[in-house]
This record gives structure tokens, C-alpha cells and sequence, in this order.
């Protein structure tokens, strides 16, 4: 086909509406428009993802200003958030992007960490392949063979730490960490005493500085505590309470904007997002009973489909249809069948009635002179948490209103937060929940905007507390096999997914911390050179295993050193620190040394403390209490499934070797909207 | 027809703060806002593009949202000060104007970000504790006991809203009756748990102001008159009312989603109204001499109701309801069929007719005690009444604010030189711990302590428009403005007295001028000198509220690294 007849065949098309964006010279027939991936192109677009959020990262990173597209202005540091809110185009980075949200809504935390890694990784590689191309000659260009040496090596390494950092981890790092478990976690509170109380806290200090600045995180991490204090389950599995707070955070918090987040605090009971449709009552803090209505009180006098036939005084008898004389006569008995149940409600000693809809104007004005009040329209979240707390059941059928479906409240009063007024109530204890206070939080701040990330910081702390919790080769594979999922739905082509191995159950507990810091990723780092160095004793495949370890290892320095990054001797310091404490114990395992350990990174190697890193000083006094300086701590399950995460997404974005533009129907409609697309991903990789 | 479109990529910018355009756009909304504080602010007009009305104003409430920018950081302030301002209503502009100088001035001293916000929160701690504390320089306990600081402090806030274009009378005039209103709302003899009652506020145009009056109980529109007749016959104690919510105009609307056939020959609308007439006949047995309804009473049932010497009033609407019930007890009726309780009944001591301009209104006296109280706002225009009504219902919320913290601050800008001074001898006597505290060095630490001073001091001086200078004398701290145009040899001569009118000069006072450098000193309290008021107050929960939310402002938008901004 000539070059002309293409042109044509081109316009044809168009003009009937296909292909109209495909640049013409480049168009081969019936084929979609083909973007090879290059290697280098790989690492451009995740390099220019970790520009953006280095700028929030670390202890000396800032907020991100955002607009939505309804134009309200938000801050955010969530990672995900910021990669959500650059509406990427080109696929490459909106895989990476997916495999970032899928980890982090698994995790709530990590995302910023695992950009950092991920580009870290494929410098590494890039520099690796450029070096020594694969020897064989079979490949057609020198990118295609840099291409196919950086898959193997993302293989390798992805098979090598689904193999092998499980016991990496537990020999190299778990013993300078400490564990927290749930049990002492809840034990602890009772007697308020401080360590594992303090951990938890500092735990989700870390968290918060990370998410919502240093100015705020010890008020947040306290708070979230107390929260979790009062939702404590005794007879039930750790996790669960932490499970029932993430589940039903909408109808815990309410969020009121207008206030210093200082002003934040927690209030016993719940709080109903709704005002009371009645003059409220006017009583003081005393016992009331409820009763949660799903439906109209009132009956409708015909349901849709339903024919009233009036006549003349003769009885007409149809399928589906009431009769009488006057129509005036029907409203009547709805009215009458209305008092009725009000009758049977005030026997009961019904006071307030909370409803699911509108009620009628007859149920309010009766509801008032019965002296009830009246909540209408609360949402289905909250009325079955208030079923939950409460022990009623709700009443389905407004005439079979029963003992069990009347709950007795402390007190049900109006509470103003904010612009709104809602309602307020308080349950008895029972017995079940001897030790749970129900409690919701009220989250304050300048404007909507705040208040939505602090509320986004919340939930991703339970979630980051319940992953910490969770045994770790569960969430691995579950976690694995929802990132390759993702990855497969959302490439427009990739060639094959790597093999995953069934995980084995690894030998660590959940519940695991280390100091935050980079503490992490120095102790790996050793680990890692260390495995290498052995490795290449024994193994057979010599080069190549101390390779991918070297690699890791050196990828993974990239977190510390952008933590220390406004000032490199710090960061020289803290590297150095470190060899030395664990070269100068021969036998760096041994519980001997532990607290130790433990107690000089605890005092020197957390970088929010600048001052202290001048004068830290190497106490050995061993019997110096773990963590007892304000560091803060991070999970290592977390850090592991991160580091798997991200070596998955590797591996997928580099079995990627070439992107089709597909048009679908949505794409035809605006030959104009199209061509800036293909103009737009041509750009991104030229960066 | 929905149309699913392709998102554009977002617009990015790397460290915002550094942009020459967007400090200038802040420079720009700093430099608005500055010109319309206090007293003798400057009006701006505002009218959109499609020649709708046109709005003169100086309040924050007004201007800020009509400023729409494509700027975030813009965005991102409005909404804080907006949010404020609709909790506490006032202190807005206060509040928008340091936070713009904070932003300024930390970007001046040019200190790393971080350093700026830790100090910046350090000295917000340091405020907040001050003023909460009881040795407290710039604030005053207010006396219930007598009515005069509440006026002080209604008068300052309506004074600060030039807009409303009050003569000194008026304004005199207007807070009397501000103050009047609230106290009506407080209920006296209440133990337990204090509700407080509603001011209905009913607007008036093309009357003077000073024609404006408060009374107890509710005034009803009344669109005719021919129940003044009605009127004088009718026994001045506890006549009986009756109160619908429903609407009395024959339509069912709680039926539901059947369809309804009705055969020839049926008259479904006599059939209702006949229903409506019992209850017509039920009311007028009950000896019920007023009746409203919160909808549409059917013209047949009216007319039957006067017939029998009822004052008819329909069309309530639903914000008159609640006030109305807790005026005359009575509960809504909603139910047409059954007989009406008698305890839904309501009371009304006294009915009358008042007018005022064109309108003509009916009067409800309250029973006994009540809360309830209609507050009559007149004006020769209608942009002034809207400021003027604004500005009433600001008061009232100020003033409402006080009864949970029952004290003010120093108004005329002398609380902010007082705070200013007190920070700066404190954050130097202590430098040492504070730096320990933030982890900064010191010179670091001074230069955010001088950054925060001078902001404070920034808007005390936006007080003045008319080219004259802002001083603080160096003793109390207080801030005290020099007209442009006087020229004397001695300075207290021209000074009179500082902002608040606590101080008076004296020859042996010294002065600085705002932002210069002076030495550092301990702002002596004044003594307890009873005879000596303050003349301008400023609420103390609104503005500690505002300092709180503009240092936090200011502290977001220094953090900012990152602009990302979706344009779809």
C-alpha cells in the first residue's frame, strides 16, 4: 500500500469516525498506534514520580496543595493521595501508581517510601544492564538486550527476596527491634504503666509525622491511642477492636471545621449526624429509652401499583385495592392506626425514636404531643452501630414493637459542633463490653480540607496498626497476588507474570518494631552484604546471587539517605554509627546485646531529633529502658510487605515492552481530545 | 446525556512560596483586606459580571467570598478565615491579616520552613497561655452587673463595619438594643441546663434607624387588616391559640404512589373540606381566638374562622414555627381527623398591631417569661439595612459568646502591641530552654520570634488608613495612633489616648513607632483603676479563636512544597 492510498484509507476513517488520532506517516494498517518502552524511558517516569514526592518526604518534607476538580484546595503528605491527584496519562506511570494504591490500601502506609525504592531499584538496574548487556546475540539492538538483562535481574531479585527476606529480616533486624504485642498492649492499659503503652504511641507518632507534619504528631498519636483504649474488646481477638474502629470510623468521627485541630477531642457515646426533627428535650443528663425505626411509621394509604377506586356509595372489590365512601375516611384511619402505635410506644416508655426516613408531619406533630422526639434520616451506618452499642434490634413492622427493641440510653441530649447541631447519646454498660467506653472523635480543623486528612490519617493508622498486627506471611501473599492482579488489568501489554512461589510461613511474629529512621534499611543493607558475602562461597550461582543482594542492598540506602538529606553528614554519620555498632559485637544476634542496641539507636538515630544527633552518646548501661528516648518506631511487617510490593511492581513494569493505544468508542467521539493523548504520553517519556 | 470526558493531566509547581506570582497575588489579597479593617476602613464594592446587585462592605464575611482565585493558596486562606468566621463571627479580618504577615514574614527572614512553623507554634503556645492566664495585661473580666461593658463591646464590633454608614447616635442607639435583645434570650429563672432563645430579626427600608426597636414576643406579617377591628374586642389575658403544621388547604399529600379513580357523581373536594370545617367547628368550640398555620389554610375555612372572631394568620413558614412554640406552648398539629388535645393548645397574653413604615404587623405577648424577642431593623437603603442586619446578628453572637467566657481583650489594636512586646521580653528570658525546646539555632529562633512580633504589630497598625503613624508607648504596651496632619512640638500633646482609651498621655510616657527596633521590656499592667473604662472591646473567644486559626493558616501554607492543581 502506497503512501498515498494509506493517507486516504486514514481520512477515510476518520471521517467515519476510527483511528482519527493515529499520526498518518506512522499508521500501519489496522494496527493501533505503538509505543516501545524503553529502559530508560522506565526509569524517567518513575524518577519524575519521585520528584514529586520527595518534596513531602522525610522529616524535613513539606504539605502538597492540591486542588480537586470541584476546586476546593486540599493538603495532603499521603503519598497515594499526591499520585492520585496528578492524573497521569502515561500508562507506565498510572501502573505504578495503581500498584502504590493497591499496597498502601492494604497497608495505610508506605506509599512515599515505596516510589523511593522503586526508583531507586531501576537506577540500579538501568546502571547495571548499560555496563554488561547480555552477552548472546540473538537480540536486534543494544536496548533490547539492556531490556531483557533488567527483567532477569528484577526476576531474580523478586524471587530472591519472596525466598530469602523473610530470614534476612529475622536474623539481621528482629533482634535490634522489640515486640509489641497485643496482649501487653491491652494488659498495659490497665495499669497505665508506661513501655509498650509509649510504643504503641511512638509507633503512630512516626506514622503521623509522616503524614501530617511534626507540629501535630504527638497530639494525634495521643489521641489515637485514647481512642483506642476505650474501643478495647476483652474476651475478643486482638485485631477485632482494631478491625470494629477502622470499620465504623464514618460513624465514629465527625469532623468540624472552623477550629484548631487542638480542639479535637473524644466524647463519650455516639454521635448521630442529624438533628432532632422535634423541639429537642429540654431534660437533664437522665436515663431515656429509644426505639430505631426502618420505615414510615404512618402507613401508606396506597402502595405504588395500587388503584383506590371512589364510588357512590357502592362496594367495589378489586385485586390490590381498599374501598370506602370518602377518601376522607382513609386518611382518617391512617391517623387513627398512627396513634395506635404512639399508644403502644408510650407504654413501653419510648422517649426517642430514631428513623431511617422522613417521617410524616403527622408523626412529628403527634411525636411532640406525646412528648418523644423525633430523629429522622439517620444513615444506615449509624443506626447499625447505635444497634450494635445499644443491643436493640430495629423495628421493622411499626405494630410489633417489643421489649427487645427498646434500648435504654444515658442520656440523649442536642450537642452543637461545629454549624450543626446533632444528637447525642450515651449507652448503660453492659456486660458484654465490660471494658469497652464507647466513644466518638471529634476531628477539628481550619477547613474541610484538614479535617478530610486528618480523618484519611486516622483510618490509615488502624489500617497500619492492623498490618503490623497481622502475621506476616498471610499479608505477603494476599498482598502479592493483589498487586499482580492489578498489574495485569491495568498494562495495556504484558508479556507474562512472573511465577510467585507459594510462600512459606515464615518464622516471624507479628507485632514487631524497630526504631524509625532508616534503622531499617541500614540493617538489611548489612544483612544483605553479608548474605552476599556467603552466597558466593557456596553457591553455584556465584555471580549473580551476590549481584541481586548487592543490589538490594544498596537500592534500599536510598530511604535513609533522603531522610538525611538536608544535610549528607549526617547521613555519613548515622551509616558509619551503625557499622561500627554492629561490627564491634562479634556476635550481633545474641540477646546479650540487645537492649543495647536497642537503646543507642532508640536515643541517637531518629532524625526529627537534629539536636540530639550532635550529643548523642553511647550509653552502655544495659539496663536503660528500651525506646526510651522520643524516637519513633516502625512496624518491620509493614516495611517487609512494602519492600515485596515494590519488588513485584518492578518486575511487572519491566516485562512491559511496548504500549498500544487502543481507541475505544469514548476516544473516536473527539478526533481533538485523542491526538493530545497520543501528543501527551509522546512527551512524558521524551522528558 | 452524560458524556464521559478524558481528565487532563494536573498543573504542577515545585516550592509554591517561591513563585513570584503567587506572592504576589498574596501581597495583593494582604493588601485588600488590610485597607478594610476597623473603624475607619475602607468600603469595597462588589458586583458580578451580569449586572446583578451591588454590594458595599468591609466585612470578611461578605468580601472573602467573593474573591474567587485559581490560586489554592488563595483558596486554602479564604476557607480557613471563612470557616472561622461562621463559628465565632468575628475577628475575621484579624485573623486573615496576620496570617498573611506571618506567611510574609517568615519568607522574609528567609529561615527554613520548618523552623519558621516550630517557632511560629512555640509562640502561639506562649500567647495562648497568657491570655488564658490570670495575671493577663490585655484583658478585662466583664460585669453582669451592669450593662455598660456589654455595650462597649456590641458598639465595638458594630463600629468596625463602616458599612452600615451609622452616625455616633445611631451606633449608641443600635448597640443599646443589640444588648437589649440578648438579654431578652437569656432566660432568668432557669436551673439546670440554660437554653437560650432566638432574636427574630424583621427588617424594615426607607426608615430611619433610630426608629429600630426590640420588643418581647413574636410580630407577625399581617397582609390585611381587617382583623384590626377584631382586635379591640377581644379580652387582653391568655387568649387561646392554635398552632398547624400541616396544611389546611384540602390536598392529602400523605397518600402514597397508588393512583386514585374517582367515579362521576364523587365530590372528593367537598368531601374534605367538610372534614376541614369539623375542625373548623372544633376550634371554635375550644374558644380559640387565633389560629396559624405554617402552610395554606383553604379560603372557605378562613372565612368560617373569622366569621366566628379568629385571627387567621396562614403562611407562617417553617422558621417561625419553633420560636412560636416556645413563645405560646403550644404543639404543631399536624393530624386533621382527630380531635385536637387540649394541651396542644398554646397562649398568648396580648395581641396587637404595630406598624412601621409600610408594614403592618401583629404582636404576640409572650404569656410569662419567654425568650423570644423580634428585633425591628430600619435603614434609609437596602444595602446599608443588609450590612446593618449582618452586623446585628454578629453582635449577638459575640455577645452570646461571653456568657461561656465572660471576658474581652483590649480593642484599638493594643492587645496585639501588648501580646507583641510580652512575647518578645519573654521568648528573650528564655531563650535558652526554647531553643533546646525546637531544636534551631538561636539566631535562628530570634529572627521567628521577630518575625511573629512584627506581624502582630503589623495589624494593629492596619488600624490606621489615613496616612498617620501607629506608636506603642513603653510602658502598658499600648497601641496609640498619631494623625498625619498634626504637627505639635510635644508628642502627648497630639496623642490623647491609646487605642483602647485605658491610658491617657502623660509628659513623662515614652513612645516607639510600630516596627522599629526598641529594647526589649516587661508590659507593666495597669493599675486597678475602676472609674477608668476601656472604650473599645474585642471578643475574647473570637479573637483567641482567630490568632489559633491564622497560626495555624500560615503554619499549612509554610509547609506547602508542592502545588498540584487539576484543571479538569
Amino acid at each position: 500500500m502506497g503512501i498515498t492510498a494509506l493517507q486516504q484509507t486514514t481520512e477515510e476513517a476518520s471521517s467515519l469516525g476510527y483511528g482519527g488520532s493515529v499520526p498518518v506517516g506512522l499508521m500501519v494498517a489496522e494496527m493501533p498506534p505503538v509505543e516501545c518502552l524503553h529502559l530508560d524511558h522506565v526509569v524517567q517516569t518513575v524518577c519524575a514520580l519521585e520528584s514529586v514526592v520527595l518534596r513531602s518526604f522525610g522529616p524535613e518534607g513539606g504539605q502538597v496543595l492540591f486542588t480537586r476538580d470541584t476546586g476546593q484546595a486540599m493538603l495532603s503528605r499521603s503519598g497515594a493521595r499526591i499520585l492520585t491527584a496528578l492524573r497521569l496519562e502515561h500508562p507506565l506511570a498510572r501502573m505504578v501508581v495503581e500498584c502504590v494504591l493497591k499496597h498502601s490500601s492494604v497497608t495505610g502506609d508506605g506509599s512515599k517510601t515505596f516510589i523511593l525504592l522503586l526508583a531507586s531499584l531501576l537506577r540500579m538496574i538501568h546502571k547495571m544492564a548499560c555496563k554488561e548487556p547480555n552477552v548472546s546475540h540473538t537480540y536486534t539492538s543494544r536496548q533490547t538486550a539492556e531490556a531483557s538483562t533488567a527483567r532477569h535481574l528484577a526476576d531474580k531479585i523478586l524471587a530472591f527476596a519472596l525466598e530469602e527476606l523473610d530470614n534476612l529480616i529475622a536474623m539481621g533486624v528482629i533482634p535490634y527491634g522489640c515486640c509489641l504485642s497485643w496482649e501487653d498492649f491491652t494488659a498495659k492499659k490497665h495499669l497505665s504503666g508506661p513501655s509498650n503503652n509509649d510504643c504503641v504511641q511512638k509507633l503512630l507518632k512516626s506514622f503521623f509525622h509522616s503524614r501530617l507534619g511534626r507540629s501535630h504528631c504527638d497530639f494525634i498519636s495521643k489521641l489515637t491511642c485514647e481512642l483506642l483504649t476505650h474501643w478495647k474488646f476483652k474476651r475478643d481477638q486482638p485485631s477485632l477492636s482494631l478491625e470494629f474502629v477502622n470499620d465504623n470510623l464514618d460513624a465514629l468521627h465527625t469532623p468540624v471545621s472552623g477550629f484548631p485541630i487542638s480542639c479535637s477531642r473524644l466524647i463519650e457515646g455516639q454521635v448521630i449526624h442529624r438533628d432532632f426533627a422535634t423541639p429537642c428535650p429540654q431534660t437533664e443528663q437522665k436515663a431515656v429509652k429509644a426505639a430505631v425505626f426502618s420505615g414510615y411509621l404512618q402507613p401508606k394509604l396506597l402502595n405504588a401499583g395500587q388503584v383506590l377506586q371512589l364510588g357512590c356509595g357502592e362496594q367495589w372489590m378489586e385485586e390490590n385495592s381498599k374501598n370506602n365512601r370518602s377518601i376522607v375516611q382513609f386518611s382518617a384511619w391512617t391517623e387513627r392506626s398512627l396513634e395506635c402505635v404512639f399508644a403502644n410506644l408510650q407504654s413501653l416508655g419510648v422517649s426517642v425514636i430514631l428513623s431511617a426516613v422522613k417521617q410524616s408531619a403527622a408523626v412529628l406533630s403527634l411525636a411532640a404531643q406525646a412528648e418523644m422526639c423525633v430523629v429522622e434520616c439517620v444513615s444506615e451506618d449509624e443506626l447499625s452501630l447505635f444497634a450494635q452499642l445499644s443491643g436493640a434490634t430495629p423495628v421493622s413492622d411499626c405494630w410489633m414493637v417489643e421489649p427487645e427493641h427498646v434500648a435504654t440510653l444515658t442520656f440523649c441530649r442536642p450537642i452543637l459542633l461545629g454549624a450543626h447541631r446533632y444528637v447525642h447519646v450515651a449507652f448503660n454498660d453492659s456486660e458484654e463490653r465490660v471494658t469497652v467506653k464507647p466513644c466518638s472523635l471529634v476531628i477539628c480543623g481550619l477547613g474541610e480540607g484538614q479535617t478530610d486528612q486528618y480523618t484519611c490519617a486516622f483510618r490509615d493508622a488502624i489500617r497500619m496498626l492492623l498490618s503490623t498486627w497481622e502475621p506476616m506471611g498471610m499479608t505477603a501473599t494476599t498482598a502479592s497476588k493483589r498487586t499482580l492482579q492489578s498489574t495485569k488489568s491495568t498494562s495495556s501489554h504484558v508479556d507474562q507474570i512472573p511465577n510467585v512461589p507459594p510462600f512459606q510461613q515464615c518464622g516471624l511474629q507479628p507485632g514487631y518494631v524497630i526504631p524509625a529512621g532508616g534503622t531499617f534499611e541500614f540493617l538489611l543493607h548489612h544483612a544483605l552484604l553479608q548474605n552476599g558475602t556467603s552466597c558466593s562461597a557456596s553457591d553455584d550461582i556465584v555471580t549473580s546471587g551476590l549481584a541481586v543482594s548487592q543490589l538490594l542492598a544498596n537500592a534500599l540506602l536510598i530511604v535513609p539517605r533522603q531522610i538525611y538529606s538536608h544535610s549528607p553528614r549526617h547521613f555519613l554519620q548515622a551509616q558509619a554509627r551503625f557499622q561500627t555498632i554492629i561490627q564491634n559485637h562479634s556476635h550481633p544476634f545474641s540477646l546479650v546485646y540487645k537492649q543495647e542496641h536497642s537503646s543507642i539507636f532508640g536515643e541517637s538515630a531518629f532524625p526529627l531529633e537534629e539536636d540530639k544527633l550532635t550529643k548523642h552518646r553511647f550509653e552502655a548501661d544495659v539496663s536503660a529502658k528500651l525506646f526510651m528516648s522520643d524516637s519513633g518506631l516502625e512496624s518491620v511487617s509493614c516495611k517487609y510487605q512494602l519492600l515485596l510490593a515494590v519488588l513485584q511492581c518492578l518486575s511487572s513494569i519491566l516485562h512491559v515492552d511496548t504500549v498500544l493505544h487502543t481507541h475505544t468508542a469514548l476516544h473516536t467521539q473527539s478526533r481533538r481530545l485523542a491526538n493530545t493523548s497520543w501528543e501527551g504520553t509522546d512527551d512524558e517519556t521524551e522528558d | 446525556m452524560s458524556r464521559l470526558s478524558k481528565k487532563s493531566p494536573s498543573l504542577c509547581t515545585d516550592l509554591p512560596l517561591d513563585n513570584a506570582d503567587i506572592c504576589k497575588k498574596l501581597d495583593l489579597l494582604r493588601q485588600l483586606l488590610r485597607s478594610c479593617f476597623g473603624p475607619t476602613g475602607r468600603l469595597k464594592q462588589v458586583h458580578n459580571n451580569i449586572g446583578g446587585h451591588v454590594v458595599t462592605t468591609s466585612t470578611s464575611s461578605v468580601l472573602l467570598p467573593a474573591i474567587s482565585s485559581s490560586q489554592p493558596f488563595i483558596n486554602l486562606i479564604k476557607t480557613s478565615i471563612l470557616n472561622h468566621v461562621s463559628r465565632f463571627s468575628d475577628c475575621g479580618l484579624f485573623a486573615a491579616i496576620l496570617c498573611l504577615s506571618l506567611i510574609e514574614q517568615a519568607k522574609q527572614s528567609g529561615l527554613r520552613g520548618n523552623v519558621a512553623i516550630r517557632v511560629n507554634k512555640h509562640l502561639l503556645g506562649l500567647c495562648t497561655s497568657y491570655l488564658l492566664g490570670e495575671d493577663c495585661g490585655c484583658k478585662v473580666k466583664l460585669d453582669f452587673c451592669s450593662s455598660q461593658s456589654l455595650i462597649t463591646l456590641a458598639r465595638s464590633v458594630i463600629s468596625s463595619k463602616p458599612a452600615c454608614v451609622l452616625t455616633e447616635p445611631e451606633t449608641l442607639h443600635i448597640s443599646r438594643l443589640a444588648v437589649q435583645a440578648f438579654l431578652l434570650t437569656v432566660p432568668c429563672s432557669s436551673p439546670g441546663i440554660v437554653s437560650l432563645g432566638k432574636i427574630v430579626t424583621v427588617s424594615v427600608e426607607g426608615h430611619g434607624v433610630l426608629n429600630s426597636a426590640v420588643f418581647p414576643g413574636v410580630l407577625l406579617d399581617m397582609p390585611d387588616v381587617f382583623t384590626v377591628d377584631q382586635l379591640e374586642n377581644l379580652p387582653s389575658d391568655a387568649l387561646r391559640m392554635v398552632l398547624f403544621s400541616a396544611s389546611l388547604a384540602g390536598d392529602l399529600s400523605e397518600l402514597g404512589d397508588g393512583i386514585i379513580e374517582v367515579h362521576p357523581g364523587v365530590d372528593t373536594d367537598s368531601q374534605i373540606l367538610d372534614q376541614l370545617l369539623e375542625l373548623g367547628k372544633q376550634v371554635v368550640k375550644d374558644e380559640v381566638k387565633l389560629c396559624v398555620c405554617q402552610k395554606v389554610i383553604h379560603p372557605v375555612l378562613q372565612q368560617y374562622l373569622r366569621g366566628h372572631g379568629i385571627i387567621v394568620v396562614e403562611r407562617l413558614g417553617i422558621t417561625l414555627m419553633e420560636p412560636l412554640t416556645q413563645l405560646t406552648g403550644a404543639q404543631p398539629v399536624a393530624t386533621l381527623h382527630t380531635t385536637i388535645p387540649a394541651k396542644a393548645y398554646g397562649r398568648v397574653r396580648d395581641l396587637r398591631i404595630r406598624t412601621f413604615g409600610f408594614k403592618t404587623m401583629l404582636h404576640l405577648h409572650p404569656p410569662g417569661e419567654c425568650v423570644i424577642c423580634t428585633m425591628i431593623l430600619c435603614h434609609r437603603n437596602e444595602t446599608m439595612l443588609n450590612e446593618l442586619k449582618g452586623v446585628c446578628q454578629k453582635t449577638e453572637h459575640v455577645l452570646r459568646l461571653t456568657l461561656r467566657e465572660p471576658s474581652a481583650l483590649l480593642g484599638g489594636g493594643c492587645t496585639e502591641t501588648h501580646l507583641a512586646a510580652y512575647l518578645r521580653h519573654k521568648s528573650m528570658n528564655e531563650i535558652q530552654e526554647t531553643v533546646s525546646v525546637l531544636g534551631c539555632s538561636q539566631t535562628e529562633c530570634l529572627l521567628g520570634v521577630e518575625g511573629f512580633c512584627r506581624s502582630l504589630e503589623a495589624v494593629a497598625a492596619a488600624l490606621e488608613h489615613d496616612g498617620g503613624s501607629s506608636l506603642m508607648d513603653l510602658t502598658h504596651a499600648h497601641h496609640w495612633s498619631h494623625p498625619a496632619d498634626v504637627l505639635t512640638e510635644h508628642m502627648e500633646d497630639s496623642l490623647g489616648s491609646c487605642g483602647c482609651g485605658l491610658v491617657e498621655s502623660s509628659p513623662n510616657q515614652k513612645w516607639t513607632y510600630l516596627n522599629s527596633k526598641y529594647p526589649q521590656f516587661s508590659p507593666a499592667p495597669l493599675s486597678e483603676d475602676a472609674s477608668v473604662q476601656p472604650h473599645v472591646l474585642d471578643s475574647f473567644t473570637a479573637k483567641l479563636n482567630a490568632l489559633q486559626v491564622a497560626v495555624e493558616t500560615a503554619n499549612l501554607a509554610l509547609d506547602v512544597r508542592y502545588l498540584i492543581q487539576d484543571v479538569n
